[in-house]
């Protein structure tokens, strides 16, 4: 699910005056004040106080309907007149809101005039334009920040540096983190000039006189000084030029600027340390030993670690720190997510998470910006993230998935101290990796021995018949959230139906006209424990064909074997055509197979001559009537045996007009004479080149009518979706087809890939008119093999039924915008020209995915390369 | 007793003296007036909240089954998510929103562009993914400047989806504090919702709940009370409340009014139009508790009920006397300030008056003339440019659904007996010398606290760090830090518990005010008494 595009649901960022007014909290004698209505103060006060349980005062200028229409000048210079009279700040930052920049407020005119009629008023006065719509809150951070250097620094550039001076531009960290900061400078012997410095600010001491004007920050004495710094390290790799304060100080002042990321983990402050040393700070004996300690914790918990899956959300550089402190302890990162728009952050994070994800055989993982909760959520859900990491808002999240938040960045609501947290130094990586470490040991220590217990120990229970009917997706009907998968082991067949052609699956049990690629016992189990792990609702594993089960019965037992070897829980289910059903039914029972399908056509030997022309029985094959009446005892014999001893029996009947529509009724009988559960009529589908291939099909309406017939004999199926040997998921919904697993594991030449939409109803096929399709299956293919990306739904993009037919052209195209060609079986002339004009190439096709989409992607490489000669 | 106001003015310049010295009285026993619901002065920090605040945050926020969009930049939409305590709980097969924040994200683009569309495809995608029977959509600032038609958007939406769709033009700058917002949502939730329902009470008693919003679970703790004397609630104005239930307000029997500030519009003009009688109730407090109970009772005079509900009071009340008297003990004689928004300042002074306690300053971020001094100044008060663009809606009787339960004689009685269809305001039931502040600000309630040095504070999250700071327990009425109920009887005794426990924790021994430094044994650690 990428980010739905017109509503944020739970978001995962704020706005602009918010990050603003945090800034300017971190200068000595600073007070804000939005220009806007009193509001987006009081939620901003709010929020803040919340979050670093101290007082936090920022006033407004509280704009009223008129203001809001004439302009708010006369409220702003009111404001700033008795912000000035009560709390004699020395600093104030004017920012801006939505109310004040949609109305085109001139801030910068506003100062001006406002110290023209009071000259004394000893306050700098800072504007900072930071409308609500601008960016988050972290734009809004770096752009007071970048205000407050520009309006503050002045002059000519130094042409001396002050030696060993060294300015520090921070991202929102916290208070604690703030401190340490500072204490390291100190201990290294840097020099240095923080801003924002908010240690002190935004977390007081119990005082005897409560002061209302803070006295720790930055003075504004030292910013003037920024411009005679050495170099400006910047703690923020992502925030743009234009809002970064080190970009001015090296355009404006020739000051160097170094982007890095936050000191969290060893390389993180490795690379701080590094540059300290360079600009002459030395490093303790003791930071030594700390260095020390995160090493030896990093042995110690390694384990533990490795089974972390995070999901870490929040400001880009704070995501950048904490997945490289992930990722160099073996915790997966599965998620690294970004409530802002950043352009640079998937490729800046993705090559780390990939191997870290490789080494500790996480399966997936993505990286998202513009990201909102509840996409972050689905992400979580879907790439089994263990953990959270990031601000509070992650607990609703957290809380439905039964998961850990680790409590870090801004905000934090509902626990106290998040003016504590600590991300940044040896000692604050090493708290953060000791929590991620705890989460899984407490995990663990909760779970191990169950799960071990239930993987190898567990006794096998008996499962009810009752059971079982619930169970089995066929048998409890459409309803059914159960899920099943169907192995394809055995290829061969022992009786040749007219209606079947050898070269695709068995029609008694799958979807005409497919092949499947034929496993082998122990591909057959790999394919079911990956689909196991992805697949939480998986009942039933099921051997129906693509020949029949038990002319491969080698095969098939020892599929069963290995599948009931390593899941004892799951129902095991087959299908056949009952020709050997009374020689192996005592053994299947054995074996564990509680649910059997029986293909019966006919029980009257003269009709079943019609339908099939031999059958090969322990050596021998017969023939006409003889085979007919051969098939049919055995049919017969085998069900009531096999039900006698516990099976739940189906019976499948492929209704042939004018061949045994007379005689349904009389197997129905039978079935149900026998103890078979339930019968399922089933539509002739004719396929080509099979001896009844001109058969007339039954309609939807006879073949009801012949099921209302059969109903008072034998309960009816009426849910059956003719699935294919290889299918895999609900009834309704072969989620994890096959197509996309059996394409998965496939070498992949990953540079000269082209992407293709492909229209498919079945997974399986090219199947699908384009004009029909209301989801396409995304591919990608380098010419010899192809890999299923994902699906993508049409009305995602399209905003509903009546999107009028431009609108939802729009949305296919964004839907496909990073597609090579479409796939599908027809494509109408209009929408044809549409796609090429898009540069999107249609191809009509109708042949299984992956071959076609490979084929595709070679035809247009050849193209490509041809055009380039 | 000094007075104190004087004190507190003293530091203004003589322009903000001139106008704050009208919004704060030192009564004197007397009838007083005070200035209210007028523009907050730019600059100070008052804890008033904007327009939209009041509609989405307070009234049209909590309804559960219904997926509030809030259209514009994302900050508004995620600082009002959650962040009233509202409680909800999911009907049978039905939705609930509430932990829920809907933003359209505007961005600059949109700004300049014009928001319609994307609010249009937010709707479209709100519905696919959520299928909710009711949108609402609430406007931000910049919705009215840049001219998108929210009411228009909805019309669009209800005939394309086939459910109910609602704008609000609550942009932040209306009006002069949440009130605002209040009187918008009260006017869309009567235009458009209420009387569209026809499912009648089944019980002959029945009531609305206005202005109960069930922070911490007050709504049930009330509705508890009201079914176990027999009286069906109908719907809850908003806390708890649906969109399906409040369909059907227009067929209950009476309107109680808990917080006359933020509904008194939709009990006024569901008397208008169907003709139901509203009398004002607070559910907090014992004694407040009690008398609103009977109250109810008298006004449907049935003898039965009477009965039943002089039962339940007495049954209520043998399972808290004891610990009641338990906290009183240790409470009795204490002094508390409370500000709020509109209404609790004056229920929580009947609470704290059960417990012995009394509070010296009460104040409103958002209440008009008629919350202090009562509804009978509502005639007398000046309208200004800011409470004329709110709308007031022209209101017709409904003649097929109009009935008035009592006869105008019967009414004659009644209103002699019971606070019906009015409201005496918060000022009356308090003491001369108390001290009485509208549109507090920051600095005021710091200069407060020093002045008339009271033993808690009862306020907001906004002051509450600087309260602490200055020594003085603080518990905040907005959210009530998590707890609750503190309505009727059991709310009363979980109430007193939670002051007890936050006046007597040995925390408190070490972090002391000022004015209790000097003969203090510094780091002695007492059993239960906070102050020797």
């Amino acid at each position: 699910m990428s980010n739905l595009v017109n509503i944020n649901v739970n978001p995962c960022k704020m706005c602009m005056p918010m990050g603003a007014a945090m800034a300017i909290a971190g200068f000595k004698g600073a007070m804000s004040i939005l220009h806007g209505s009193q509001g987006c103060a009081t939620y901003i006060r709010r929020h803040m106080a919340t979050h670093f349980n101290e007082p936090i005062d920022i006033a407004s200028s509280a704009l009223s309907e008129e203001g809001a229409v004439f302009g708010g000048e006369k409220n702003l210079q009111k404001g700033l007149d008795n912000l000035i009279k009560m709390y004699h700040p020395q600093v104030i930052g004017v920012c801006s809101t939505c109310l004040a920049e949609t109305i085109g407020e001139d801030l910068k005119a506003m100062i001006k005039r406002f110290h023209e009629k009071n000259p004394g008023s000893g306050a700098s006065i800072i504007d900072v334009s930071s409308p609500g719509y601008g960016g988050t809150q972290n734009e809004g951070f770096f752009r007071a920040l970048r205000a407050i250097v520009e309006q503050t620094v002045s002059g000519a550039p130094h042409k001396a540096r002050e030696g060993g001076l060294i300015n520090i531009v921070a991202p929102m960290i916290s208070p604690a983190d703030t401190r340490w900061l500072k204490s390291f400078l100190n201990e290294a012997g840097v020099r240095s000039i923080l801003i924002p410095d908010i240690s002190d600010n935004l977390d007081g001491v119990a005082q005897k006189r409560y002061e209302r004007l803070k006295s720790g920050g930055t003075p504004l004495s030292d910013v003037m000084r920024m411009k005679s710094a050495e170099i400006t390290l910047e703690f923020s790799e992502f925030i743009s030029e234009k809002d970064s304060p080190g970009a001015f100080l090296r355009d404006a002042f020739g000051v160097p600027l170094l982007r890095l990321p936050l000191p969290t983990g060893l390389r993180g402050m490795d690379r701080f340390i590094d540059i300290l040393c360079a600009y002459g700070g030395k490093i303790s004996a003791e930071h030594a030993k700390e260095r020390g300690r995160y090493l030896d914790a990093m042995a110690d918990s390694h384990k533990a670690n490795a089974k972390a899956r995070a999901a870490v959300f929040g400001d880009p550089d704070f995501v950048k720190g904490i997945v490289s402190l992930c990722c160099e302890n073996g915790a997966v990162p599965v998620l690294a997510a970004t409530g802002s728009a950043c352009a640079g952050f998937k490729r800046a994070l993705g090559g780390e998470i990939e191997k870290c994800a490789q080494n500790a055989f996480a399966e997936g993982f993505e990286i998202a910006d513009d990201c909102d909760f509840s996409t972050i959520e689905h992400f979580c859900g879907k790439l089994g993230a263990n953990i959270m990491i990031g601000s509070s808002d992650g607990r609703r999240a957290a809380g439905r998935l039964g998961i850990d938040l680790i409590r870090r960045g801004f905000p934090i609501h509902d626990h106290v101290g998040g003016q504590r947290t600590r991300t940044l130094g040896f000692d604050g990586s090493l708290g953060m990796l000791d929590e991620i470490s705890n989460s899984m040991l407490s995990r663990t220590e909760e779970n191990f021995r169950r799960v071990i217990y239930n993987e190898h120990f567990k006794p096998l229970k008996e499962i009810s018949k009752k059971e079982r009917l619930e169970s089995h997706p066929c048998f409890s009907g459409c309803a059914s959230q159960n899920a099943r998968i169907h192995l394809p082991v055995a290829p061969k067949c022992n009786i040749q139906c007219g209606y079947c052609k050898r070269s695709f699956d068995c029609p008694n049990e799958s979807r005409p006209g497919a092949a499947s690629k034929v496993l082998s016992p122990n591909e057959a189990l790999e394919r079911y424990k990956r689909f196991k792990k992805n697949c939480k609702n998986l009942t039933v594993a099921g051997i129906a064909g693509p020949g029949d089960a038990l002319a491969n019965f080698d095969d098939t037992r020892e599929t069963i074997r290995l599948i009931k070897g390593c899941d004892p829980q799951v129902m095991l289910c087959l299908s056949t055509n009952g020709l050997m059903l009374p020689i192996y039914a005592a053994e299947l029972i054995k074996l564990g197979v509680g649910h059997m399908t029986v293909t019966v056509n006919t029980v009257d030997p003269s009709v079943g001559a019609k339908i099939i022309s031999y059958a090969d029985f322990l050596g021998r094959r017969f023939t006409g009537e003889a085979a007919a009446g051969l098939l049919i005892a055995n049919q017969l014999s085998g069900i009531k045996m096999a039900s006698e001893m516990g099976a739940v029996i189906k019976v499948n009947c492929v209704a042939l007009k004018g061949i045994n529509d007379g005689c349904i009724e009389e197997v129905s009988k039978k079935a149900s004479e026998l103890g078979a559960y339930m019968v399922n009529i089933m539509p002739h589908i004719p396929i080509k080149g099979s001896q009844l291939e001109c058969l007339e099909k039954m309609s939807v309406g006879e073949l009801e009518a012949l099921r209302t017939t059969c109903e008072p004999f034998a309960r009816q199926m009426r849910h059956c979706r003719q699935c294919s040997a290889d299918a895999a998921g609900t009834l309704d919904m072969d989620f994890f087809s096959a197509s996309e697993e059996r394409s998965a594991h496939q070498e992949f030449d990953t540079e000269n890939t082209k992407r293709f939409a492909v229209a498919s109803k079945s997974g399986i096929i090219v199947d699908q008119h384009f004009g029909h399709a209301e989801e396409f299956l995304i591919f990608d293919s380098d010419g010899a093999s192809s890999r299923f990306v994902e699906r993508r739904k049409i009305s995602r993009y399209c905003g509903g039924a009546e999107c009028d037919e431009e609108g939802k052209w729009a949305k296919i195209l964004k839907a496909l915008s990073d597609c090579d060609g479409v796939l599908a079986v027809r494509i109408g002339h209009a929408p044809e020209e549409k796609l090429r004009a898009s540069g999107i190439v249609p191809i009509r096709a109708c042949e299984r995915i992956e071959g076609a989409v490979a084929a595709a992607a070679g035809s247009l490489r050849e193209a490509e390369s041809a055009s380039a000669l | 007793m000094p007075v104190k106001r004087d004190n507190l003015l003293e530091k203004y310049s003589a322009k903000l003296y001139k106008n704050r010295k009208e919004h704060i009285v030192q009564l004197d026993g007397e009838d007083a007036k005070i200035a209210a619901n007028t523009r907050a002065v730019p600059g100070v920090m008052t804890a008033r909240g904007c327009c939209y605040a009041g509609c989405k945050g307070v009234v049209v926020g909590p309804l559960k089954d219904v997926c509030v969009i809030t259209h514009g930049p994302i900050g508004c939409s995620f600082y009002s998510w959650g962040t009233r305590r509202n409680k909800a709980r999911v009907e049978e097969g039905e939705q609930n929103f509430t932990s829920y924040c809907f933003s359209t994200d505007m961005q600059e683009s949109d700004i300049v562009f014009g928001g319609e569309k994307k609010l249009e495809k937010a709707i479209d995608e709100a519905v696919a993914l959520f299928h909710p029977k009711c949108v609402m959509i609430c406007s931000t600032c910049p919705i009215g400047l840049i001219g998108d038609d929210v009411q228009a958007v909805a019309k669009r939406a209800e005939k394309k989806h086939g459910i109910k769709a609602i704008g609000f033009s609550c942009e932040g700058y209306k009006g002069v504090s949440q009130s605002a917002g209040h009187h918008i949502a009260n006017n869309g939730l009567m235009r458009e919702i209420i009387g569209t329902g026809d499912r009648a009470p089944e019980n002959i008693f029945s009531v609305n709940i206005l202005g109960e919003y069930n922070i911490g679970g007050d709504g049930w703790e009330e509705e508890r009370l009201l079914k176990r004397c027999g009286i069906e609630v109908v719907s809850i104005f908003t806390g708890d409340g649906s969109y399906e239930s409040l369909q059907n307000a227009h067929l209950a029997k009476l309107n109680i009014v808990m917080c006359h500030r933020s509904i008194n519009y939709i009990a006024e003009m569901i008397k208008e139009k169907y003709g139901i009688d509203w009398i004002k109730v607070n559910f907090i407090g014992v004694k407040a508790t009690i008398r609103s109970l009977r109250e109810i009772a008298k006004y449907f005079g049935d003898p039965a009920l009477v009965e039943r509900v002089e039962e339940v009071i007495a049954d209520e009340l043998s399972l808290i006397e004891d610990e009641m008297e338990s906290i009183r003990l240790k409470l009795a004689g204490k002094t508390a300030g409370i500000f709020s928004g509109g209404s609790r300042s004056h229920h929580y002074q009947m609470l704290l008056a059960d417990l012995g306690m009394e509070t010296v300053i009460a104040g409103y971020e958002f209440a008009h003339r008629d919350d202090y001094e009562g509804r009978e100044v509502i005639p007398f008060i000046k309208e200004d440019a800011d409470n004329r663009n709110i709308e007031v809606l022209r209101i017709q009787k409904d003649e097929g659904m109009y009935r008035k339960f009592h006869s105008p004689e019967k009414m004659e009685v009644l209103k002699d007996e019971i606070e019906l269809d009015r409201y005496g305001g918060m000022m009356r039931d308090m003491d001369a010398g108390d001290i009485v502040v509208d549109d507090y600000n920051h600095f005021e309630t710091d200069e407060l606290i020093k002045g008339v040095k009271p033993d808690i504070f009862f306020s907001g999250i906004k002051d509450k760090h600087s309260i602490q700071k200055a020594g003085v327990v603080s518990r905040q009425m907005h959210s009530y830090d998590y707890s609750g109920p503190y309505a009727g009887f059991n709310g009363a005794v979980i109430f007193g518990r939670d002051v007890a426990m936050a006046l007597c924790t040995n925390a408190w021994t070490l972090v002391k005010p000022p004015w209790h430094d000097e003969p203090m044994l510094v780091g002695e650690l007492t059993g239960g008494e906070s102050h020797a």
